[in-house]
């Protein structure tokens, strides 16, 4: 009788990405479930941070939609955190856990693992943005004024594909990063609340600047979301809600394209100059 | 490409740009030159060299984690710098000491998400986990989180993760690194038997085990600095000694010894001392018997005194010290 | 011999956690990065209050709001600085247990480890305060600045934060690594509360004590007391109170924080030890 008996089939193409994508975000989920520290963490104290940028438009007497707006923004920030923190610079811990090593000689696709992280993380992160909304709104008394629920769940999802397609571009560049990786990932938080408008509409950016901002798709996706439940959105909104959806599917074809290129390029660059599996600390 | 090669590299070569702080310039480091293998499918076959001989490096190349400054590498025909997703599907690798894994997850949870990235179905996973833990001796604890393992139980879990997606070349780097000697028993009878059961099975595995290589490889690369050193099956190696005399000298030397003086004697090929507190050895290998008469005077007259006096068979180890001038554990 | 372990603890402790931070890249990158998140912080509040105020900079609220916030930086610095440094030696450098058995003070090693980002924060801070003098209209008067005050409030607030630094990591001993600093979030949440960018009277009556009950609070207040003394008399948040009063308030909410964080930080030791936790990897 053989020790083991050999394994008749494996499954490749579309069937290994998904099992993969389910296999690297089960960690992720039983995770959260056996330690869970980060409830308090991950979705109280971040409504706390977000009240007080609403107080200080209270405490200068702002139009109350403002309030509305770090509510808003305050709820996607928790999707760029989970692509940050979840996704890219967790790449680094994987390198240096040795994990990474195992990733890249297995036959699953970097964009699969990176996905598994992020969607292991969803649950934390959109427990934390519902938190925020539901709670923020309550608190704050915040009123909606939906124009188009249909656009309202186009914007938003086209928004999670170009930010995620954004998210997995970035992580590429992790694969060659050592502790820089902490320093790229501080640069990317306020930095990108700024440029994004994450807390005021982002028009006051100027054209250019809120331009260079939309190239983070939370910028045009966040702006889009404000004009389409906000009484007062429309007229501080930077681009017209239709232009900004075909602008967010643009990128979302570029970013996803240019992830997937990236991934290769960089896996190859970084195979080259074998920062796979070094360990600069 | 022949189908009986499995490990097939040409030329290679491997340069490591290196330098100490941001100031220094980058030196070159050689770790690999010139390394020219061919291992047949079905072969275990066995990277024998010291700390940082280029072992690893070789079995990063091998394994689509690095790419060669120079040459070419197939593993299972295909080429690893061209065709790295076509390597990756078949190929696995264990590292001794490694701490991958998660570990909040369970020892189960950990292999099965690792049998995910290969395709492999959650029954059969499970049913392998099953398996290859009773045999590896871990079955017990496959419901205990990764973080609460020992070394040793961290090991033979990572071997179970390199052995679940059976690989067509499996890559085992320093396995037994960390395990006592009852556990690396047990592997190296796994691997055996792994290996027995399926002809299509490559394994290389490098260790700087001398016993380890000899009980289990179909051949030996003695790897040293870089280069290939010979190449053969170990008792082909073995037999490369079988002119030559190999004693293995016990000596009382309170004031230590002068090892120049010994090596400068005609006839001597190698000599070795090992000094511990409670014993000082020379392994010597003379090109023939009478030579050792000479070796005896230079004991009397350094004044030492002989404690027991051996010949023996050559081992891989004194074929080691016959290529690279030391033991391995010197090197 | 006691002394000369704390002494030597703190100060080996800030030598390699001034290696870690720096040694990374060359000193014009680093201080790029030190520059870019702290100005980028302030751009947001500078940009929400200049949307509102149609960019009204002589407004006392906007000197309280900058240079609250200016100063606040140091709380995830110190707070950061000090609980990560857990989870980098136990699950990155994977060094915790060999600090645990060498003869160290471990809450003075931890501070040590903690002043590599509290020079990083203090470069932040001046950059942001320069920022804002320079460009921005905040008031600054070198002649009128109550320089003793500054210093003593500082140095009296750094140690308390450094107290707190030490209650996350005690914290951080029994739980695991997840995606997030504990000392940057937990600054982010405490940012409400302290009437760093608004007076507290802008909060709800029921939030207010949790206010008046931290010490960073009384801190920051004696900072902008120092630095701007009449625009912090413009906020009737601490009128009754004269600068000695919030000087002994800081130090009777920093003893009383610090004893909470020492008997905390103590409790989650020896938990830590007793569930094997020194030495655990809680990556998932």
């Amino acid at each position: 009788m053989a020790l083991v008996e050999p394994i008749s089939k494996k499954r490749s193409g579309l069937k290994l990405f998904i099992m993969t994508v389910f296999g690297r975000s089960y960690p992720r989920l039983v995770g959260m479930q056996r330690e869970r520290s980060w409830i308090f963490f991950d979705i109280f104290v971040p409504l706390l941070s977000v009240s007080a940028y609403v107080f200080v438009y209270r405490a200068i007497g702002a139009p109350e939609d403002y309030v509305g707006f770090v509510v808003v923004g305050g709820a996607m920030t928790a999707f760029w955190m989970n692509i940050l923190w979840n996704m890219s610079s967790q790449l680094y811990w994987e390198k240096e856990q040795g994990n990474l090593a195992l990733y890249i000689i297995s036959p699953a696709s970097m964009m699969a693992i990176l996905l598994g992280m992020a969607l292991g993380g969803l649950f934390a992160t959109l427990l934390r943005a519902i938190a925020i909304m539901i709670f923020g709104s309550l608190i704050f008394n915040v009123s909606y004024y939906v124009v188009s629920f249909w656009q309202l769940i186009a914007i938003f999802s086209l928004s999670m594909i170009a930010l995620y397609g954004l998210g997995m571009m970035s992580a590429s560049i992790f694969l060659l990063l050592s502790r820089e990786a902490w320093h790229i990932s501080n640069l990317a938080t306020e930095p990108v609340y700024l440029l994004s408008g994450m807390y005021f509409p982002v028009k006051n950016l100027g054209f250019w600047g809120s331009a260079f901002g939309s190239l983070i798709p939370l910028t045009l996706g966040l702006d889009a979301i404000r004009q389409l439940i906000f009484k007062s959105g429309p007229s501080l909104g930077f681009l017209s809600v239709k232009i900004e959806i075909i602008s967010l599917i643009i990128l979302s074809i570029i970013y996803l394209i240019a992830a997937k290129f990236l991934l290769a390029h960089i896996e190859k660059l970084a195979m080259r100059e074998g920062r796979l599996t070094e360990n600069r600390r | 490409m022949e189908n009986s090669v499995a490990i097939n590299t040409k030329n290679l070569g491997r340069i490591y740009k290196i330098r100490n702080n941001r100031k220094e310039k980058f030196k070159e480091l050689l770790a690999l030159e010139n390394v020219d293998l061919s291992i047949k499918k079905g072969e275990l076959f066995g990277l024998l060299g010291p700390n940082g001989a280029g072992k690893t490096t070789l079995i990063k190349i091998l394994t689509t984690l690095l790419s060669p400054t120079t040459g070419i590498a197939t593993v299972a025909g295909f080429d690893v710098e061209k065709s790295p997703d076509e390597v990756r599907k078949r190929i696995n690798m264990v590292s001794g000491g490694e701490t991958s894994g998660y570990g909040l997850l369970t020892v189960r949870e950990n292999l099965w998400m690792f049998a995910q990235f290969y395709g492999i179905e959650s029954k059969v996973a499970n049913d392998r986990i099953k398996r290859l833990s009773e045999i590896v001796g871990i079955s017990d604890r496959l419901n205990t989180k990764s973080s609460d393992l020992s070394t040793g139980l961290r090991q033979k879990m990572n071997i179970i993760r390199g052995f679940i997606t059976d690989p067509q070349v499996l890559f085992l780097d320093e396995p037994t690194l960390g395990l006592d000697v009852g556990a690396s028993r047990d592997v190296r009878t796994f691997i055996k038997k792994w290996m027995n059961d399926n002809g299509e099975r490559t394994l290389l595995l490098t260790t700087h085990y001398m016993v380890e290589a000899d009980e289990l490889c179909d051949r030996v690369a003695i790897i040293n600095q870089g280069k290939v050193l010979a190449c053969d099956t170990p008792s082909n190696l073995k037999k490369t000694l079988q002119k030559e005399a190999i004693f293995n000298i016990n000596l009382y030397a309170p004031s230590g010894l002068e090892i120049n003086k010994f090596k400068n004697i005609t006839g001597v090929k190698n000599c070795v001392l090992s000094q511990k507190p409670e014993s000082t050895t020379l392994d010597i290998i003379l090109d023939e018997d009478s030579v050792l008469s000479e070796i005896i005077t230079e004991i009397s007259q350094q004044s030492l005194r002989i404690l027991r006096l051996e010949k023996r068979e050559p081992s891989l180890e004194d074929v080691f010290i016959k290529l690279v001038g030391q033991k391995i554990e010197e090197a | 011999m006691r002394n000369s372990i704390s002494l030597r603890s703190f100060i080996s402790a800030s030598w390699l956690g001034w290696k870690i931070e720096s040694n990374w890249t060359d000193p014009f990158l680093f201080a790029t990065y030190s520059i870019i998140k702290p100005l980028a912080s302030a751009g947001i509040l500078v940009i929400m209050y200049s949307i509102v105020t149609d960019q009204n900079f002589n407004n006392p609220m906007f000197a309280y709001l900058y240079l609250g916030n200016a100063f606040y930086q140091y709380v995830p610095a110190v707070l950061s600085g000090i609980s990560w440094t857990i989870i980098d030696d136990r699950e990155h450098y994977r060094t915790l247990k060999y600090i645990y058995i060498a003869p160290v003070n471990i809450p003075l090693y931890l501070f040590g480890r903690g002043v590599a980002k509290f020079l990083t924060g203090s470069f932040a801070v001046i950059i942001t305060l320069l920022a804002g003098f320079l460009f921005l209209k905040v008031p600054f008067d070198f002649q009128q600045v109550n320089w003793l005050l500054f210093v003593v409030s500082l140095i009296l607030g750094i140690l308390m934060l450094a107290l707190l630094g030490l209650l996350l990591a005690g914290i951080t001993l029994i739980t695991a690594r997840h995606s997030y600093y504990i000392g940057d979030v937990v600054a982010s949440g405490l940012f409400l509360f302290t009437g760093a960018i608004f007076p507290l009277e802008v909060l709800p009556v029921w939030i207010r004590p949790i206010g008046y009950a931290l010490p960073i609070t009384y801190w920051l207040e004696l900072l902008r007391r120092s630095l701007v003394g009449n625009i912090a008399k413009t906020f009737p948040t601490f009128t009754s109170m004269s600068n000695l009063d919030l000087i002994l308030v800081l130090l009777l909410t920093s003893l009383i924080a610090g004893l909470i964080a020492i008997f905390l930080f103590n409790k989650c030791n020896h938990s830590a030890r007793e569930r094997g936790l020194i030495d655990v990897a809680t990556n998932y």
